[in-house]
């Protein structure tokens, strides 16, 4: 029997102290499926280009011009029901996808390593549909996936593979910690090609450092939605901004009342 | 059928789960275990994926031994040998003593062998942020120009030598460090939120493909 | 006709292998002749301290060990500074990981924290072991310790251990440290702080010292220490240093010459620019 009912505040219908939380959230997600609905009605939404996105078929040509393969990797991460690192590891998967496609089209090599044991099957899954996409199923292995499991051995497989296959382009892209910065250098060091993305703020600075290209932030979970420009799902990202925008006020409005010394809107987002 | 499953179950699963732990962080209702018992499921499924991670690692290494991969065969004899080696005392430890760590064999390979190189890759970490600093940190523009001084004077406000070559180097890395960088780090703990909210209802709603094993681009 | 490499030219490519060496020759100074300079003390470790002194006798405090022995030199100092303090303070301490050598860091602490040897297992601290699941696990925790731990790392039932008959949920515990290396801050913040209150502390690797300002700038943290220094920080203000204290020299060897590292190629960099080259 769970016990926070014992001294949770649950007097009423919704938690206290999660009111306001609850009406962001809906405020929200009404604001996505309002611009969702919108882009499939042909109300064009516009999203700047994602340099990264856009260095993806570069860096595919690289390869294959080299003869070289082309490395991805999705970082530790934490695991797939992981609340901050899971949904980047499933973001890296449409990122996957879309560069498995080039490489099939371009007939480069592609190594992904995947340190993550339930990201496996799911990595498998979605390299065996970019085969079948191109046409080329049967030259599917499940020898494409590498799995090694722990953040050291997975550092030094990493590092072993980039000095001994020499890959032409790195694809860094999903959860990582500090395993990034040593991937990273490595891969500046064999002088390969490399694309970066994380939402994790502590390894930002090192793959922006080390990467040519770099997906930041919000920029990895709209790339997925940037390789189809779905109407519709573009309409998330311009719901998103929209959002922040509301956020930017809030902060405007609560600053100035601060500044009075009115608590009013501290008040409401405490309920 | 397998459609069907990729697709269709994955949905249905997802909005179930979704929908659970919902009204279970907002409304709670007085007597209802769902979410835990949810979540107690999904650390078990993380923990069999280490299987199933296993397996595969036996398979991959296990061919290139086959195949006698040059420059790579040897390690993997060596790495499918240890295994066997750790997973056989470790088991042998928990069956017979109770914990693996009782096995003075595994014990011994676990604090001698694994922990000293694991500790040794960490402290690789420094020297490779060296020379990315020395690669990184270069004044091409006005915008890298004042990187490289706002990194300067974060790098000697963290060590106590900054406060002796000037005692204003920590006061004006720490208006860096509050002023600058914090205020950023919020940006992007916010946009990054945004994006992963946005991100789930897409999913939610089908439309992401890399959450169904799916793949895009033309 | 090929341009010859000034040596102004060379400063900017200096081999990563040459700059390797010269770190590793550097680092190895202090051990001849140590520094010993002095380490002034941040405000989040100042109010991480002075947190952890308001502990009362008999009050129980969960510390989170979520690092692995890599990172031993970057949390370990502070965890062991705090777990000192603590047991000053009369607290009862439950020590919990998230990584599978976590046995190895608990017996280390245990060295390394000279009061384990007069206090009473079960009675003053309790070591749970290792849990895994991440921030669902971190929730269940908060509303039935017993859930995720029936027993102790020894198999031993938690109801029959003195210090944990009444303690099981959120609100029976005074405050949480996590000492981590990634992300079980967060879990704790948002399954502990935010539902129940539960005051949040962190010890964090240099790398997590950004990630968690604007937490504890916005009061959600209650203090943090930050890497190698924020453990010399802790183990100046207990009054007993120790390893972090030590290691500072080679921060600062190291940090002077990533300054120079950098001054160099940018003299270089500079050198070229002016003379017309890229």
């Amino acid at each position: 029997m769970d016990e926070r009912g014992d001294y949770l505040r649950v007097n009423t219908l919704i938690v206290a102290g999660r009111v306001a939380a609850l009406g962001l959230l809906i405020a929200t997600l009404a604001l996505f499926y309002v611009y969702m609905y919108l882009g499939k009605k042909g109300r064009e939404v516009q999203i700047r280009a994602l340099p990264a996105m856009e260095a993806i078929p570069e860096a595919v040509g690289r390869a294959a011009e080299m003869g070289k393969p082309l490395m991805y990797t999705i970082g530790i991460g934490g695991g797939l029901s992981d609340a901050s690192q899971g949904p980047q590891i499933l973001a890296s998967m449409s990122i996957m996808g879309y560069a498995a496609r080039e490489c099939i089209r371009s007939g480069v090599k592609m190594d992904a390593f995947i340190p993550v044991a339930d990201a496996l099957p799911l990595a498998e899954e979605t390299l065996r549909t970019a085969f079948l996409a191109e046409g080329k199923v049967e030259e599917f292995s499940p020898d494409i996936v590498r799995f090694i499991s722990g953040q050291s051995p997975y550092c030094t497989a990493v590092l072993g593979y980039l000095q001994r296959e020499r890959p032409a382009s790195n694809l860094l892209i999903g959860g990582f910690y500090y395993e990034s910065v040593i991937i990273a250098e490595a891969g500046n060091t064999i002088g390969a090609i490399q694309i970066g993305g994380t939402n994790n703020t502590h390894q930002m600075p090192f793959l922006i450092a080390t990467c040519d290209y770099m997906l930041l932030a919000e920029e990895l979970f709209a790339a997925g939605a940037a390789i189809g420009k779905d109407p519709d799902v573009l309409g998330t990202i311009k719901g998103e901004d929209i959002m922040k925008m509301v956020l930017l006020v809030l902060t405007g409005v609560g600053f100035l009342l601060g500044f009075a010394r009115v608590p009013f809107l501290i008040d409401i987002l405490k309920v | 059928m397998s459609t069907l499953l990729k697709r269709e179950v994955v949905y249905l699963i997802t909005g179930v789960v979704a929908v659970t732990m919902f009204i279970d962080f907002f409304f709670f209702p007085k007597g209802w275990d769902v979410a835990s018992t949810l979540q107690t499921w999904a650390m078990i499924i993380g923990n069999i994926a280490l299987g199933l991670g296993a397996v595969r690692l036996l398979l991959f290494y296990g061919k290139q031994v086959q195949k006698r991969t040059v420059g790579v065969w040897h390690y993997s004899v060596w790495l499918i040998v240890y295994f066997f080696i750790c997973l056989i005392t470790g088991l042998a430890g928990y069956i017979t003593l109770g914990h693996q760590d009782k096995n003075p064999i595994y014990y011994w390979n676990f604090t001698n062998v694994y922990t000293p190189l694991g500790q040794a890759l960490y402290a690789m970490t420094g020297f490779y942020i060296f020379s990315a600093a020395y690669r990184a940190f270069r004044a091409r523009n006005i915008d890298a120009a004042l990187l490289l001084i706002a990194g300067c004077f974060t790098l000697l406000t963290n060590a106590p030598i900054g406060e002796v070559i000037w005692v204003q180097i920590p006061v004006i890395g720490r208006w860096f460090l509050d002023i600058g960088q914090v205020p950023g780090m919020r940006t992007f703990m916010i946009a990054g939120a945004f994006g992963l909210l946005a991100y789930g209802f897409r999913a939610l709603l089908g439309k992401e493909k890399g959450f169904y094993a799916e793949v895009g681009g033309q | 006709m090929t341009k010859q490499e000034t040596i102004l030219d060379k400063m900017q490519k200096i081999d990563r292998r040459i700059l390797y060496w010269v770190l590793f020759i550097g680092l190895m100074i202090p051990f001849v002749s140590p520094l010993g300079l002095p380490v002034a003390v941040t405000p989040s470790t100042v109010d991480l301290y002075k947190e952890l002194t308001k502990v009362k006798t008999g009050e129980v405090i969960i510390i989170n060990l979520a690092f692995g022995v890599s990172a031993w030199s970057e949390c370990l100092p502070a965890t062991v500074a705090s777990t000192k303090l603590l047991f000053k303070q009369g607290a009862k301490i439950i020590f919990l990981g998230v990584h599978y050598d976590v046995d190895l860091t608990w017996a280390k602490i245990k060295d390394q924290v000279p009061a384990f040897k007069t206090l009473t297992y079960g009675k003053n601290y309790v070591y749970l072991g290792f849990y895994t699941g991440g921030e669902a696990t971190v929730a269940r925790l908060a509303t039935s310790i017993r859930t995720v731990f029936p027993t102790d790392a020894d198999k031993k039932s938690l109801d029959e251990i003195e210090m944990m008959k009444n303690v099981n949920v959120a609100k029976d515990i005074k405050l949480v440290l996590s000492s981590d290396t990634g992300d079980w801050c967060d879990y704790y913040i948002r399954q502990w702080r935010v539902p129940y209150g539960t005051p949040v502390g962190e010890i964090g690797i240099a790398m997590l010292g950004s990630s968690y300002m604007p937490h504890y700038q916005a009061g959600i943290l209650f203090g943090m220490t930050v890497g190698v220094r924020g453990g010399a920080e802790l183990e100046k203000l207990i009054g007993e240093l120790g390893e972090a204290t030590v290691t500072m020299d080679s921060i600062n060897i190291s940090h002077v010459m990533a300054i120079v590292a950098i001054g160099l190629a940018n003299l270089g960099y500079a050198a070229t620019v002016k003379r017309g080259g890229k």
